[in-house]
């Protein structure tokens, strides 16, 4: 304890090596130079010095910025400036991880110079060389307690560099911490920036893989130049790329700005591709992926953006009120809290709140929802501290650190408490003023004069809100109609309505307090003004302030994926040995149809279909009788479950992936599952002649949306013709000639590409060629890896297409939509192109209008492989239906279930996998309650790997759930909602 | 080309008449190929009846007076004049055709359609459904439908014989016309021109609407700025409807010096002898509709109504029926079933509110209308009850049930020859009677078949196999 109270030697040095800051300044001081002592003693506060880690009466000795000592009773030193923090509470300075601190200027006209062709790719801004004084934020964060913060830059995909900066009142030079630390990249493009491609969030990804690629070559093409011996010319110039070197190379972090479960996900997946050494700033939806989460210890930065209450106040609104939406706004505010328990080590941002004072009460409101004080505070000082670098000298009040600190009237996570002072690197910057008088209590007014009178004043409540009576000898107590504290001055001002008193009109009161006593004057209605003084009786005892409470009830919302309506909680089980039994069996393979016969499954995969098969020991059995059972249905084109279609900013994207863009919450996916739907090939929209990548989706609903891929599926690409890609007036194509050039040309150019390449690996001289996936793309469909499935209309486009895949050696796999297919069944068929049709869709548009139901039978006659699709969320949730559509043109109902089955897994060459029941083949069935063609039929249970994932009873079960907890949830709502003669939803109810 | 030619090529000798298509297409396969294939390219209204058609041996589904089993039905001058039993005379010079073994079921109508006032969707040149302004009580469909309309042919294949083509936009989109699907003309086809008044509720969750214009007004009327809010709109109605009985009962004291056609297009709405049909889907545009009707004092039909089952007993209690245009739609609300639009029918039956069911697709899928009451089966209403929203409940609700709507004598000879229930795709519409005349089931997707399925036939040798 002795030792503790003097100032160790080190100390002194170590204040010393950092006030050399002040020592280097570079510039000179104009006018007289401002030596303050710059040492201050902080006494009698309770001193937080780390989560978890508390000293009461403690004193706090700064001196130059830096802290030269703490402890229990120490004496302050002569000399230091004495700060009586008796009653006061005092935190290691607050650090944002990721604060807007005004970075998000655009400069007018764009940016200028050699910085990349695409202008959401600002790798080269730096938030060091823009940093600029924005007093405003600076301020307002600093009133919440933080002393240091990163800046981190807002515009682009990839943004520029962050700093970790002070938040003094210093010039900028004297505020950067940690200068260009991390890079940062977010998938929502900046419109002001402008630019059309990307537009998508596969778009976007793509231009990631690009980019960070590019930057890898840019190093070595650089190298190469400089070689040469400067021989050649040198590669096109980019800051941008130039920027990002450190980066790719794994030596500089980059920091991932998600908005969404998904986007976490898609960052986490690109930084592994790229070895990139990732940092999250997250989004609040965290404790969705908690079981993800966990284990990861990569930095992860979490807003306390907690939704507002939807407003529930009327039947017809309450009805209308989503499970999603409720559960979010309940859940929201314990996010911290389950990735604290979780054991994943985060940080806490004011960024993603709407206003900065939403801070504190959302701090306090993550804290009541379960996370531990020292959690809070640990996310807000030694977990960012070690993240940024500055932990030797940040995050924890410690001899040696710099003395920024957040003084406060009480405990600032439990209690509704005020921010008194900040201290940044020994300055102390006000934020509250400390209340320098407190007149409440029960006062005894006596007059000294004549006109004057004798009364008992009372004053109570919150010291900024002070309110009383007054009663005079004898007569009823009075409410004051106003109380004013002039603090500096110590001045206390009251007015009430004289007329109880036989006044006639309103009393005023001035007085000047000191201590006990108050000296002053009245103004009474009648002109005169008495003097009076007084005596506080009896002091003030207000409540102790109130602790921040839970305030909605316990509700049992049980962890679900998706966190939606009808998510699941946990994946169906996958039985060893699963038997149906006694059922009308469509093999949809060389068994045909089978009646009362059995489908045996063994680990997800179908085993046996025949009649009387043994069951196997143990295995699960499922009576069927009177069924029938069919292969999941199969579509092969929709847009289901991905957060964007179509990337239109290039006519030519093959570049891009669906698979990028997938999404595991779309609530359609559950649909498909109760229509039968078990397989889908989530396609590109239609706005370009060469879109993207096209992904197979398994319904594995409650996975994760890689898991939803089918795994080894072979790989396709969207193209389109007619109408859609045309009708982009300042695009071109405009016409179905200018459709089928750009694709000619763009195959050229892949060829010239190709033999670049082939000239490199040749000679390997001069700048390397860089890699170009959209030409690779290209490449691949050339060489046949990548299959073209062709979104198309009328016969005289599809027919020109057919033969320019003839003249370059590609393969079209599929045509898709083929209103007009029947116009050339025959030449589909010698070109072995499958058609995947709609059974009856037409006339919405004019390439539409010769639609004719019995297309897929004119194929069928012709050979063709012939499918059927939705490109409809909707209409996919009754394939069976559009398949029984086709019986009245004449097609027989093993043929017309094939076009949603078998044919359809022909046509996009998934067949080895699934489509049939046949033995190796994936156990994905549907049961029915009759005959599937039927209009009269539906689907009772639909399996999906040998696991159940739709079954009429949990259907049953999984909604009375919903009704549960939507009925809970809005009497939560309701009873949050602080009650108020204006109407309930005037203020959003707070969870 | 007449009728007696087409069942010769239908080759009744060997049909089994199990797929009509199917059938079709082996008459093309076996027949030389010769100009009757491109003869078969049109689609030709037949002639007015003259002379009584018996037919023999199906199972009559009368709809209202139940099913008969081999049963005879005797049509005349375009009217049924006889429905029974095998014992039912056959009048002297009847043609007698024997449909052993087939079901005959009153021609399908839909309530609301737009068939025949609008042909490509995305074409806006091809559409005449939605008229410029917020009041059009004045505009009837009936004048705007295309005889020629590809959609006409195909609605007929799947045994929809009467659509209601509707105006829709505004606050009051128009009259809807009851249309024959057989004629040369529109004015062959039309039922009832002037057959309903369509009113679209305003919706209270909406965004404030656009609104075309302050409403009109004669002497008198109100004139401020256009109405914005859900109040205000709901108002805006309701001057209206007043206005126009002002201007009835002034018309009727003789007191209506210049005539205003949008008022006096009112008046057999406000008489209640036409419904007006009021597009309502949420509680409260039903609820509130239900309280203004009340209070207008005119025959309520509310279309629309995917929120029905949660006002059922009102419907119930104030006996207003419904034309359910959702039943193939998705869930509104994520928390519902995914058969929230399927099963309605069966909620409201259970409910006992009275209920059409409609296309919900628009005219250029009118043909689907059977599916639309079918897929109510698959989710437990009773197959009846499916076939009595598509017949006698659209006709009844809609005021042509002393036409069409069911098989009874007195009533016209609309019907339908199948291999089973309509409502499913797995049987078919084999004929069809459009006021007697036996008509031509030819469509432009058959006539496309035909002319394609030639063209493989021509080029089948030079298949790939």
């Amino acid at each position: 304890m002795r030792a503790s109270r003097t100032i160790p030697a080190l100390a002194l040095w170590l204040a010393g090596a950092l006030g050399a800051q002040q020592a280097s300044r570079l510039e000179p001081v104009t006018g007289l130079r401002d030596n303050g002592t710059g040492y201050h003693a902080l006494v009698g506060a309770r001193v937080v010095t780390a989560p978890g880690q508390a000293i009461d009466s403690a004193t706090v000795v700064i001196r130059n910025g830096v802290i030269t000592a703490v402890g229990r009773n120490l004496a302050a030193p002569a000399g230091a400036r004495v700060w009586d923090l008796k009653g006061l509470t005092v935190y290691p300075g607050f650090i944002d991880a990721h604060a807007d601190l005004g970075m998000d200027a655009v400069p007018q006209g764009g940016d200028v110079g050699p910085t990349h062709w695409n202008p959401q790719v600002r790798a080269w801004f730096s938030t060091t060389s823009n940093l600029k004084d924005d007093s405003t934020r600076r301020v307002a964060l600093r009133s919440l307690g933080f002393g240091a913060a990163l800046a981190v830059p807002h515009q682009g995909i990839f943004r520029g560099t962050a700093s970790v900066v002070n938040l003094s009142d210093a010039g900028v030079r004297e505020r950067v911490l940690r200068a260009d630390l991390v890079q940062t990249i977010g998938f929502q493009r900046s419109f002001l920036l402008g630019g059309m491609y990307p537009n998508s969030t596969m778009g976007t990804t793509a231009l990631m893989r690009q980019t960070l690629m590019d930057a890898e070559w840019y190093i070595r093409a650089n190298a190469a130049y400089e070689a040469s011996g400067r021989a050649v010319l040198p590669p096109e110039r980019s800051e941008a790329l130039g920027a990002l070197a450190s980066a790719v190379q794994g030596k500089q972090a980059v920091l991932f700005q998600t908005e969404s479960e998904e986007e976490y996900l898609r960052a986490h997946r690109l930084a592994t591709e790229y070895k990139l050494v990732p940092w999250f700033r997250g989004n609040g939806t965290e404790y969705r992926l908690i079981d993800v989460l966990k284990g990861r210890t990569q930095p992860l930065i979490v807003p306390l953006n907690f939704p507002d209450a939807p407003d529930v106040s009327s039947p017809e609104l309450a009805l209308n009120a989503s499970l999603a939406t409720m559960r979010h706004w309940y859940q929201a505010p314990t996010n911290p809290a389950q990735l604290a328990t979780a054991g994943v080590p985060f940080a806490l941002t004011t960024d993603g709140l709407s206003t900065l004072t939403q801070f504190l009460p959302n701090l306090r409101l993550a804290v009541s929802r379960g996370l531990a004080a020292d959690k809070a505070l640990a996310a807000l000082t030694t977990i960012p501290a070690g993240w940024l670098g500055i932990d030797r000298t940040h995050g924890t009040i410690a001899v040696g650190k710099v003395a920024n600190l957040v003084v406060t009237d009480g405990d600032l996570f439990t209690q509704d408490a005020s921010v008194r002072d900040v201290w940044v690197q020994g300055t102390r910057y006000g934020v509250t003023r400390p209340p320098q008088i407190d007149p409440r209590g029960t006062w005894t007014i006596t007059s000294t004069d004549a006109d004057g009178f004798n009364a008992t004043l009372r004053l109570e409540g919150p010291i900024n809100r002070i309110r009383g009576t007054i009663e005079r000898a004898g007569r009823r107590e009075l409410p004051l109609a106003g109380v004013r504290v002039i603090a500096e001055t110590g001045r206390l001002e009251v007015t009430f309505n004289g007329e109880p008193l036989g006044y006639e009109g309103t009393v005023l009161m001035s007085g000047a307090v000191s201590g006990d006593e108050v000296y002053g004057w009245t103004s009474l209605p009648n002109g005169t003004d008495p003097t009076f003084k007084g005596t506080r009786t009896e002091a003030y005892e207000g409540p102790a302030r109130g602790t921040v409470a839970q305030r909605v009830p316990v509700i049992d919302l049980p962890f679900i994926r998706p966190m939606i309506e009808f998510g699941r909680a946990s994946v169906p089980e996958q039985p060893s040995l699963l038997l149906v039994r006694n059922a009308t069996v469509w093999t949809q393979g060389p068994q045909g149809r089978l009646e009362n016969a059995d489908l045996l499954v063994r680990a997800g995969k179908v085993a046996q279909v025949g009649r009387n098969l043994t069951a196997p020991r143990g295995a699960v059995i499922v009576d069927a009788t009177g069924k029938h059972v069919t292969p999941g249905l199969i579509d092969p084109h929709t847009h289901t479950g991905v957060s964007s279609v179509n990337e239109s900013g290039f006519a030519i994207v093959p570049e891009v992936r669906m698979g990028d863009a997938l999404m595991h919450n779309d609530i359609w996916m559950y649909r498909q599952l109760a229509g039968g739907l078990t397989m889908q090939m989530v396609k590109h929209g239609s706005a370009n002649p060469i879109g993207g990548e096209n992904v197979f989706v398994k319904n594995r609903w409650g996975m994760l949306p890689d898991e939803y891929r089918l795994e080894n599926a072979p790989r396709t690409v969207k193209f389109a013709l007619g109408e859609n890609p045309k009708r982009s007036p300042n695009r071109y194509p405009n016409t179905r000639m200018g459709v089928q050039e750009i694709i000619r040309d763009h195959f050229n150019a892949a060829r010239d590409y190709r033999r670049e390449w082939q000239r490199w690996e040749r000679e390997k001289t001069g700048i390397p060629p860089r890699r170009d996936l959209r030409m690779e793309a290209l490449l691949d469909i050339l060489d046949q890896k990548l299959l073209v499935s062709s979104h198309g209309y009328r016969a005289d486009e599809f027919l020109a297409l057919v033969r320019l895949a003839e003249e370059f050696g590609f393969r079209i796999q599929t045509l898709q939509h083929g209103v007009e297919a029947y116009k050339i069944a025959t030449e589909l068929k010698n070109s072995g192109v499958a058609a995947v049709v709609w059974s009856d869709w037409g006339a919405f548009k004019l390439e539409s209008y010769d639609a004719t139901s019995y297309n897929a039978r004119l194929l069928m006659e012709a050979g063709v492989v012939t499918s059927l699709h939705s490109d409809n969320a909707e209409i996919s949730t009754r394939m069976n239906w559009e398949a029984g559509k086709l019986l009245r043109s004449g097609v027989d109902e093993i043929q017309a279930l094939s076009t949603v089955t078998n044919q359809a897994a022909r046509a996009i060459a998934i067949q080895d996998r699934v489509g049939s029941l046949e033995a190796g083949k994936d156990a994905d069935f549907v049961i029915w309650n009759g005959n599937p063609l039927s209009q009269f039929t539906r689907a009772e249970q639909t399996w999906v790997d040998g696991r159940r994932y739709f079954s009429l009873e949990e259907d049953a079960r999984t909604r009375e759930e919903i009704a549960r907890q939507r009925a809970q949830l809005i009497q939560a709502i309701l009873a949050a909602a602080p009650a108020s003669g204006t109407g309930a939803t005037a203020t959003p109810a707070r969870p | 080309m007449n009728s007696t030619d087409r069942r010769t090529d239908r080759a009744p000798a060997r049909s089994m008449w199990r797929r009509a298509a199917a059938a079709f297409a082996v008459v093309l396969a076996a027949a030389p190929l010769s100009g009757r294939v491109a003869e078969a390219q049109v689609t030709i209204p037949t002639a007015r009846q003259s002379q009584p058609v018996a037919l023999r041996g199906a199972t009559i589904h009368t709809i209202t007076k139940g099913t008969i089993a081999n049963g005879t039905i005797v049509l005349d001058n375009g009217r049924i004049i006889a429905v029974g039993g095998a014992d039912v005379v056959v009048p002297r010079g009847a043609k007698v055709v024997d449909v052993t073994g087939k079901h005959i079921y009153p021609g399908l109508i839909d309530a609301y359609s737009t068939v025949g006032i609008t042909e490509i969707g995305s074409v806006d040149v091809s559409n005449d459904i939605t008229e410029l302004g917020d009041f059009n009580p004045n505009v009837r469909a009936e004048v705007a439908v295309n005889a020629e309309s590809r959609h006409i042919g195909t609605s007929r294949s799947a045994g929809v014989l009467v659509a209601f083509s509707t105006p829709d936009g505004g606050v009051i989109s128009g009259l809807s016309s009851a249309m024959s699907l057989e004629g040369w003309t529109w004015e062959e086809m039309s039922m009832k021109g002037a057959a309903a008044l369509n009113v679209n509720w305003p919706d209270p969750a909406g965004r404030p609407r656009r609104f075309g214009g302050p409403p009109p007004g004669g002497p008198g009327a109100a004139r401020g700025p256009a109405p914005k809010t859900y109040a205000e709109q709901v108002q805006a109605l309701k001057d209206f409807f007043a206005e126009a009985r002002a201007y009835r009962d002034a018309q009727a004291a003789g007191q209506v010096v210049r005539t205003d056609v949008r008022y006096a297009s009112m008046i057999p709405a406000l008489n209640k002898t036409i419904p007006v049909v009021v597009a309502a889907n949420t509680v409260s545009q039903i609820n509130d509709a239900m309280t203004w009707a009340k209070a207008e004092g005119v025959r309520l039909v509310i279309r629309g109504g995917r929120d029905a089952i949660h006002v059922a007993d009102r419907l119930k209690a104030e006996n207003v029926p419904v034309i359910l245009t959702s039943t193939m739609d998705a869930p509104q609300r994520n928390y519902e079933g995914y058969d929230g639009g399927y099963n309605a029918p069966a909620q409201l039956y259970a409910a006992g509110v009275r209920f059409a069911i409609a296309g919900g697709s628009g005219g250029l899928y009118t043909y689907r209308l059977p599916w639309e009451a079918g897929v109510a089966v698959a989710f437990g209403l009773p197959e009846e009850e499916a076939l009595k929203a598509v017949t006698i409940n659209a006709a009844e609700f809609m005021g042509i049930a002393d036409q069409v709507g069911s098989l009874e004598v007195g009533k016209q000879a609309t019907l339908l020859i199948t291999s089973g229930t309509p409502l499913n795709m797995t049987s078919d519409v084999i004929q069809a009677y459009i006021q007697g005349r036996e008509i031509d089931m030819n469509d432009m997707q058959k006539q496309f078949f035909k002319k394609y399925l030639e063209k493989i036939r021509q080029q089948q040798g030079r298949i790939a196999m």
